[in-house]
């Protein structure tokens, strides 16, 4: 499970996380929602171990252990996915030598053995029907001239195929049209279990019509104001975030 | 030797005479330092070697594997019959047999052009002492069914330490081709390859040309290759530098029917104290032709590149099309690149672009490969290989680039899986 108590980040000196708590179960899922500039993205590279922030005090703590003390890679090895608001493009290096690369790098982490090729592609073909991605994109460059739909159901494929324990997923729903949502929020439906932690950080409500999250939280101006079930996230929709900062004040 | 080869000899001597070796004073070498050939070759540095021969184990070990190819095989600029096998059906003479039979051709192809664009005083040396080398004659429509392999081995020896070599290829109306280049040291000893190519290409005439430079690291290397093309015919040059302590290439290609089309790509591998410059020229002469040249570095350690891509579009080379780009990665603080485009425009109908860029690794790049479950070392040589491997994508013989792979990326311990990395 996660845990994250009293966590403070900057960018540049600036304070954008100023004293964040949360706590995720095993086979929860939880939605971060908040407005532009709250923090949300910062919390999610963070948590995933993105270079360029500093963190001024907290800690964030996975199955017990300390995450900020880990390399990203050392993270990836743990069970902790970061699916990307705006995943990069990598030419050159095709998708399927990458999360072989990451897979069999886990697993050696774990003392199992590497998996051969035939056993890989036989999974990865099953993931890949999951969030209906072509078998063509198996072997293009990562995210190379995919739209931004596809790049955004490439980064579920990929969180098939890696099983993490805790996947945080970074406005995963911005920019996809209602098809393309659709598929996106099935394939992450599919992969809902009670071993795996998923964060949803969105802007909208429209996500948690199809990804009905166990818990929905509340982030403004760097701090997690308020937390309750899936009607707060309708009520979020209906009334904006400025109720939630008065009331807090209050 | 015959008088007309032994005259232009002399001639090519007397050039030499006059405008010595390339140094800081002439422009195209103001990056480049030859001073140093003397003191790290010694006095006899342009002595060429004689010849010594090699068996067919050291060629084995040598060339590139599983290549389906004729061979012909040169020990330090002298062609090895033993060890080659030359295709039936085209006129393909070694330079020495061309000065005994066909002295008039010979002496064609040894003349030097000190007026030429890019020439230089060892090309004149070249012209001079060139021991030996191919004269290859495809005959209109013909089509070589195998690429021809040049392996071509260097060899301490202590009678001299250049090995230079002269080649000569005249492809016929539509007549297609494929020439692999391919340049190795058997040893750790210092020496000086020069090698001058000329190639004709006549109507529609196709050539593939590949350009691997493998040498030992302490070798000298300094190469021209000039093109001339008449219309609609197609030259595509892949030109690989790894090895040596300094190696220098001029890529000349005359575009003068219209229609022709050249494509330049070239991959510099180095690190330590390894100096690579590639200057090259295509002269748009003609309407209607193309041009595209795409070159990357890969530099570590205390590296130096320099390219220099030179564009003349000529007063009637009308629709001409020409693109450049040259990207550069520079993987230590120490390395340098030195890369400047020049174009030379006298129309207005043409299209012209070039790019240059030099940067360090993607951060954004690497840090989506770490999320991933990659090391950072494995993240930073998958990004190294993917950046230089697109400058090989237009190669269509897998064993040769897969041979360029392995040879350019011996250095990247943790791929491992590299037939997997390029799916």
């Amino acid at each position: 499970m996660l845990k994250i108590e009293n966590l403070h980040a900057s960018v540049d000196g600036k304070k954008i996380l100023k004293g964040i708590n949360l706590e995720v179960g095993a086979g929860q899922v939880h939605a971060i929602m908040g407005p532009n500039g709250s923090g949300k993205s910062t919390l999610s590279n963070v948590i995933a171990g993105r270079d360029g922030y500093e963190i001024t005090a907290g800690s964030v703590t996975y199955h017990g252990k300390n995450l900020l003390e880990m390399s990203p890679e050392e993270r990836a090895w743990e069970g902790v996915f970061l699916a990307f608001q705006y995943p990069v493009e990598i030419p050159g290096v095709n998708n399927v030598y990458l999360l072989k690369a990451g897979v069999n790098a886990k697993r050696k982490h774990m003392g199992l053995p590497e998996l051969d090729a035939m056993d890989f592609m036989h999974i990865v073909k099953e993931k890949a029907a999951l969030v209906e991605l072509d078998q063509s994109f198996l072997s293009r460059g990562v995210n190379e001239g995919f739209s931004g739909g596809e790049k955004k159901r490439n980064e579920i494929f990929q969180m098939a195929v890696l099983e993490p324990s805790l996947a945080i997923l970074d406005e995963t729903d911005s920019g996809l049209d209602i098809d393309a949502l659709r598929i996106v929020a099935n394939g992450v439906n599919k992969l809902r279990s009670p071993e795996r932690s998923i964060v949803m950080v969105t802007h909208y409500q429209r996500l948690l019509d199809y990804i009905e999250p166990d818990v929905v939280h509340v982030l403004v101006d760097g701090k997690v104001l308020k937390s309750g079930d899936k009607s707060l996230a309708l009520e979020l929709e209906e009334r904006g975030y400025d109720w939630v900062r008065e009331e807090v004040a209050a | 030797m015959t008088q007309a080869v032994e005259a232009v000899r002399q001639q090519a001597r007397d050039v030499f005479a006059s405008i010595g070796l390339p140094g800081k004073r002439n422009e195209d070498w103001k990056y480049s330092d030859l001073s140093r050939l003397q003191t790290a070759l010694g006095e006899n540095w342009q002595q060429t070697t004689e010849v010594s021969g090699v068996d067919a184990e050291t060629v084995k070990q040598a060339a590139i594997p599983g290549l389906d190819a004729y061979r012909a095989v040169f020990v330090n600029g002298h062609f090895q019959p033993d060890n080659s096998v030359m295709p039936e059906g085209v006129s393909l003479l070694s330079l020495k047999t061309l000065v005994e039979e066909q002295p008039g051709v010979a002496s064609d192809l040894l003349l030097p052009h000190p007026d030429a664009p890019l020439y230089n005083g060892l090309n004149a040396l070249n012209s001079a002492t060139a021991a030996d080398g191919l004269a290859l004659c495809i005959a209109d429509q013909i089509q070589l069914d195998k690429p021809l392999y040049v392996l071509h081995l260097g060899k301490a020896d202590a009678a001299g330490k250049t090995a230079a070599m002269r080649h000569g290829l005249m492809l016929g109306k539509f007549a297609e081709a494929t020439l692999i280049e391919h340049f190795v040291g058997l040893d750790e000893e210092p020496g000086l390859t020069s090698v001058v190519n000329y190639s004709h290409l006549k109507e529609g005439s196709s050539l593939k040309h590949y350009r691997i430079q493998q040498e030992n690291l302490k070798q000298f290397h300094v190469g021209r290759v000039d093109v001339r093309q008449a219309e609609d015919s197609s030259y595509r040059l892949h030109s690989v530098e790894i090895g040596c302590a300094l190696s220098r290439a001029d890529i000349v290609v005359s575009l003068e029917g219209a229609g022709a089309s050249c494509e330049l790509n070239g991959l510099f591998v180095s690190g330590g104290r390894q100096h690579v410059d590639h200057h090259t020229r295509v002269d748009h002469v003609a309407p209607h032709c193309s041009s595209r040249e795409n070159y990357r570095s890969v530099l570590d350690g205390r590296a130096r590149a320099v390219f220099n891509g030179k564009i003349v579009v000529h007063k009637g080379a009308i629709k001409t099309d020409s693109a450049q780009s040259n990207a550069n990665l520079l993987l230590s603080k120490n390395a340098e690149i030195d890369t400047k485009p020049e174009l030379e425009i006298y129309n207005d109908d043409v299209k012209c672009a070039h790019g240059a860029t030099v940067g360090q690794l993607d951060e954004n790049q690497l840090f989506y490969l770490k999320s991933r479950g990659l090391s950072e070392d494995e993240a930073r040589q998958v990004l190294t290989f993917a950046f230089a491997d697109e400058v090989l994508t237009g190669i269509d013989s897998k064993a040769v680039r897969r041979f360029i792979e392995f040879a350019a990326f011996a250095k990247l311990p943790n791929l491992t899986d590299l037939e997997g990395l390029l799916g």
